[in-house]
């Protein structure tokens, strides 16, 4: 892991890991749905999209610390974005789970949290428009 | 802060590309210098500096301080 760390990688590895990571939470998913496994293999396949995760995290990490200034500080802004957003939507969908009964079908944490990535790449866009 | 990094540029000939390969920063990072959208931190300002052989006070000025050109 250090070893990502110390060499920045390109972007299309930042993505491949990313696409990795993805297809493999769709598979756990759909395993999880549909498949017959007992107890103990489920957790284990719950825990699988952890190791992409990992990879993607590093990446993600040692192509930050490559960036010049300018491209951190946009980072930092669309974090800055993001991060609001999340608690935003966390804490309304706490509110409106006691006002209302919402269907787990529509949002358990299994659909929110692809609202995170989301707001990042809204917050991206945002703070990258403001330096072109 | 104003700058006169773009007219420095265009002196040598140099397109954004070129300035962001010699500074090791993005052209993104150069244009918003150039526009004035960015002020660099003073490690990038000294490296500007160094590069066109000038002082950072010939090439970037306060805004509360009038430019002496």
């Amino acid at each position: 892991m250090k070893a990502i760390l110390r060499n920045p990688p390109g972007p299309w590895t930042v993505i491949f890991t990313a696409l990795t990571w993805v297809l493999v939470y769709l598979l756990t998913r759909r395993l999880l749905e549909n498949g017959q496994l007992l107890q103990g293999w489920r957790i284990v396949v719950a825990l699988a999209p952890m190791v992409p995760f990992t990879f993607f995290l590093a990446f993600m990490l040692a192509g930050i610390r490559s960036m010049d200034e300018l491209q951190r500080r946009i980072q930092l802004e669309a974090l800055a974005i993001a991060f609001p957003l999340a608690i935003l939507l966390f804490m309304l969908l706490g509110l409106l789970e006691l006002a209302i009964p919402l269907s787990p079908q529509d949002w358990s944490y299994r659909h929110t949290w692809s609202y995170l990535p989301l707001f990042y790449f809204i917050g991206l866009a945002i703070a990258s428009r403001r330096y072109q | 802060m104003k700058n006169h990094l773009r007219g420095l540029r265009a002196e040598r000939g140099w397109s954004q590309a070129d300035l962001a390969e010699k500074l090791d920063v993005s052209r993104q990072t150069v244009n918003a210098i150039e526009t004035e959208k960015y002020d660099p931190s003073l490690p990038l300002a000294f490296k500007i500096a160094e590069l066109f052989q000038m002082k950072i006070e010939e090439i970037f000025v306060p805004n509360h301080r009038q430019s002496p050109d």
